[in-house]
């Protein structure tokens, strides 16, 4: 899955340098005359091999802004991130250097969009382990990512990507301001999500119960389980009821001495902070520093297309290496969900559930496929059975067949080959003939065409008039609904 | 985290007034025998549950009083008052005119939807007092008349009102001789109908207080007023606040609902069994040294043997080897003589209460045979001491304690039915006689329930 593609500027480009001898405007996913040009504002083509140092400003294009737009962004990176303009300056050549900080710089940023516990202390392997999980989970399905080493030595143009795809996709900025706000206390709610759940799993005291030698357990441990659960959530009911209480007091109690006259009483913050002045200096620190963030970022909106700008350019030498050095295998793996560890449990059952969804519709898909095939061989033996039927009759007239149809007496011999006859005629007209027990009239059935339906009409008139003085003879129609065909 | 109790009938009136003045005495008692941050905490926790802080500076308890009759009630609220420390809130009672004869049935289809607006209105309002609703808690007695019929249906009308607060009914089994002939014919209909609403019923038997106060507390005349503050001892000792956690910062701030989890969370098996000990007239207090080891021999031995009391325990009575197999015959004797629990809480209050050692508690033999002691056992331990004891020790039990007296009771109910000698007097107000059938089917479920334990 290719990342997405970044949103276009508005900045005029400048045409491509023809420096590069491999990069002929259709190079890159046909973009046609839209590729990003790395054209320094003395037009000059600065793309060096890894050897040099370049600076920032006049290498890229939109000069000056470009490294306002990097520092907004590093700026506005909450604490336990922390990123440099240096690092993805070296991300962007690909540098050794950069990977680790990537590493760690992703890890941090996505666990706390997963609300878990961020700790240095992690393992560089497990955090690595949890940045991809992390990352398929969120939709980046980029397998060169997903195979970069685990030690951390490779990759940080891969990572460079990986990171700005997450910018754009899930508004990356906004969602860690959201969650790193100063809390004003008043906030109740109760949490569904099943992220909280995994937070939970390590602090579980309860030693599993032990099963006897046949490895049951007894139903009314069960029930005092389900009693226990039920009135622990009782309690937690309560206690919130109590939040909530004591909540509207603080609110009823304070009403009338805000500042801000709409809003009219004090938060559980601001409550707390009377009745413990000394933690001003606290609070003042955290605001300064959320305050902080919030400029930066909004100073980041501004410069941001400048950024996207610059990830052209490096999408644009990605590609370009990726051309001349095709890679070894050039076949693609099947794309299988990583194992996911015990970093990223929801993510597991996830994929559980996907699982056993496309194993429930192809069961389902064949067993369809078995019923629409039954069916068909059925309908279509139908008139192949008829058919055969109507050959067994030829052969036997007495056959045990339709027991229908009305006899007819002293039907005469030279009368029933007649209608025989007949029936072979209207047969050889499209119509099918029902064969009825010895002596007993043939029943036809008649096709809708007009013509012939007069035809065998008449025919059978005559007939009907020369052996009227025999008890004449009852023709039984019968109808079939046969395509096309209908009854007298 | 505040209770509010319910004082249902005579009995509950009276039991009612004598537990609020023990927790108050306790509290205001100087022989707390702890530090002093400890001895406020402690007083803090206490006021929170049970009382509500007044202008006047006097805590009024949070309770609601109901009774047929205007006598009781206005003696409790008299006395109370009298006290200083504590008192009623004026407006929290509910009584009639008159009284309603003693019949259940007329208390239960009667007077309990005719008043129920107004009494459940007064429970309205002081559960609204609370910051954090614990529970309910009400006492009544269960072969009364009117009250035990009456209590029956509040009950269920908090169940109702409330669907997730925790309600304990404290129950007082009447005496075996008892003055009321159809008293077992009342508590065969109370506990069954208890035992739907009610999260947990405590029983108090009047026989066995009013041995101890005979035993123990050689008292000579034993008036109603003796048995009731020893049950208000008893209850105090529970309800008084606790750690419940090992290494716990501060007082649990849940108590019933700390109970309900550890002691009945299987909705077949509610009653509980409730034995204190050490238990003395209080003039002997003076010249009496305990030592835990001791406390907590004799427990468990009053739980394994189904004693009574400290006095005339029956120390033969040992818990089944594991592993050993016995014949099925064997084993309902063995039954009937040791005490099988479902579940145990013991309350330690006083001195070196961190030193003491519980294992013989958590003994796997003590315990029925789908329950293991770390589910089934809990401790709950506080430094500060309680009402004058040095040492003091309470156990509550979730076991076959109650399994022969509710056979009692169940078997001479169901003879005097199947005569149907006084069923009339329930039939004229509209308990019927499946209700009867009901009622016995529901208990013998229980009785069979705790028999194979």
């Amino acid at each position: 899955m290719c990342p997405a593609r970044f949103t276009r500027t508005t900045s005029p480009r400048p045409p491509r340098a023809p420096h590069d001898p491999s990069a002929p405007g259709g190079l890159l996913r046909g973009c046609g005359g839209r590729c990003g040009g790395s054209r320094g504002r003395d037009g000059a083509m600065v793309r060096k091999g890894p050897g040099s140092a370049e600076g920032w400003v006049g290498a890229m294009p939109g000069g000056r802004a470009l490294p306002g737009a990097v520092g907004a962004l590093c700026r506005a990176m909450p604490p336990p991130a922390r990123l440099v303009p240096e690092t993805l300056r070296r991300a962007k050549l690909d540098r050794p250097q950069a990977t680790l900080d990537f590493w760690r710089l992703l890890y941090a940023l996505l666990k706390q969009i997963h609300g878990g516990k961020w700790s240095e202390a992690d393992v560089l392997d497990t955090q690595i382990r949890f940045v991809k999980s992390a990352l398929w989970y969120q939709g980046y399905g980029r397998p060169e990512l997903h195979r970069l080493p685990s030690d951390g030595s490779a990759g940080s143009r891969e990572l460079l990507l990986a990171f700005s795809w997450l910018l754009h996709r899930i508004s990356l900025l906004e969602q860690l301001l959201a969650r790193n706000r100063v809390r004003t206390g008043d906030e109740t709610s109760v949490c569904m999500c099943e992220d909280d759940l995994s937070q939970s799993e390590q602090g579980t005291t309860e030693i599993a119960p032990e099963y006897g030698p046949e490895d049951r357990v007894d139903v009314r441990y069960l029930q005092w389980l389900n009693g226990r659960l039920r009135f622990q959530w009782r309690s937690l009911h309560a206690q919130h009821q109590e939040q909530c209480k004591l909540l509207h007091q603080i609110h009823l109690l304070t009403s009338g001495s805000h500042v801000d006259q709409i809003l009219g009483h004090f938060s559980v913050t601001e409550m707390d902070l009377i009745r413990q002045p000394e933690n001003y200096k606290q609070l003042v620190q955290l605001l300064e520093l959320e305050t902080m963030q919030l400029e930066a970022f909004l100073e980041w909106k501004q410069l941001e297309p400048v950024y996207w700008q610059w990830m052209e350019t490096v999408l644009d030498n990605m590609a370009e290496e990726g051309n001349m050095c095709k890679p070894q295998d050039a076949h693609i793996e099947k794309s299988s969900l990583p194992k996911v560890t015990s970093c990223c449990p929801w993510a597991d059952s996830l994929t559980g559930q996907i699982n056993k969804l496309s194993r429930d519709l192809m069961a389902l898909r064949d067993q369809l496929h078995e019923l629409v095939t039954h069916r068909k061989s059925a309908w279509e033996e139908k008139p192949a059975e008829r058919r055969r039927l109507i050959s067994l009759q030829r052969q036997f007239p007495a056959g045990p067949c339709e027991p229908v149809l009305p006899r007819v007496r002293g039907l005469g011999k030279e009368a029933t080959s007649e209608v025989l006859e007949l029936g072979d005629e209207a047969k050889s007209l499209g119509a099918h003939v029902k064969d009825g027990r010895e002596g007993s009239p043939r029943a036809l059935v008649v096709p809708s065409n007009e013509a012939v339906k007069c035809q065998i009409k008449n025919r059978m008139g005559d007939k009907c008039d020369k052996n009227a003085s025999k008890g004449g003879i009852v023709i039984f129609i019968c109808v079939f609904m046969r395509s096309g065909c209908r009854g007298m | 985290m505040s209770l509010v109790t319910v004082q249902l009938g005579q009995c509950g009136n009276q039991i009612g007034r004598e537990v609020f003045n023990a927790i108050c005495s306790d509290v205001h008692g100087t022989h707390g025998l702890c530090s002093k941050k400890e001895n406020e905490s402690y007083h803090d926790a206490c006021k929170e549950r049970f009382f509500i802080e007044a202008e006047s500076g006097v805590p009024v308890a949070r309770a609601v009083l109901v009774d047929m009759e205007p006598k009781v009630i206005s003696q409790t609220l008299s006395i109370a008052a009298k006290s200083g420390y504590w008192k009623y809130d004026d407006h929290s009672h509910f009584c009639q005119k008159q009284g309603s004869g003693n019949n259940w049935a007329n208390g239960y289809t009667v007077h309990g939807p005719r008043h129920k607006e107004a009494i459940m209105n007064l429970v309205q309002k002081e559960a609204e007092k609370c910051d954090r609703l614990g529970g309910f808690f009400t006492i009544m007695s269960m072969a009364g008349g009117t009250g035990s019929g009456l209590g029956a249906f509040v009950t269920q009308c908090l169940r109702d009102a409330f669907p997730s607060s925790f309600i304990l009914n404290h129950v007082i089994w009447p005496y075996g001789t008892g003055e009321v002939i159809v008293q077992n014919y009342n508590s065969v209909l109370t506990l069954s109908h208890l035992y739907q609403s009610s999260d947990a019923l405590l029983v108090h038997e009047n026989d066995v207080i009013h041995k101890i106060c005979a035993q123990l507390m050689h008292m000579k005349q034993i008036s109603f007023k003796d048995v009731n503050q020893v049950i208000a001892h008893q209850l105090g000792s529970v309800f008084q606040p606790t750690y419940t956690a090992e290494d716990g910062l501060h007082y649990s701030r849940n108590p019933l609902g700390d109970l309900m989890e550890t002691l009945v969370p299987h909705p077949e098996f509610k009653m509980l069994g409730l034995r204190n000990i050490p238990q003395m007239p209080e003039n002997s207090l003076a010249y009496s040294t305990f030592s835990w080891p001791g406390l907590i021999k004799h427990l468990r031995q009053m739980l394994i043997a189904n004693a009574k009391m400290e006095e005339g325990i029956d120390w033969q009575v040992q818990p089944p080897r594991p592993g050993s197999s016995v014949p099925s015959s064997h084993s309902t004797n063995k039954l009937l003589h040791f005490n099988t629990s479902i579940a145990n809480l013991v309350i330690l209050r006083g001195k070196d209460t961190h030193s003491t050692d519980l294992g013989s508690f958590r003994d796997p033999s003590l315990y029925t045979s789908w329950l293991n002691p770390q589910d089934a056992f809990s401790a709950w331990k506080t430094p500060r001491a309680f009402n004058k004891y040095e040492k003091s020790a309470s156990l509550v039990s979730n076991s076959q304690f109650l399994l022969k007296p509710l056979d009692n009771v169940v078997r001479k109910a169901w003879n005097m039915f199947a005569s149907k000698a006084y069923v009339h007097q329930y039939t004229k107000y509209g308990i019927e006689e499946e209700d009867f059938l009901d009622s016995f089917t529901a208990l013998e479920q229980v009785i069979s329930s705790y028999t194979t334990l």
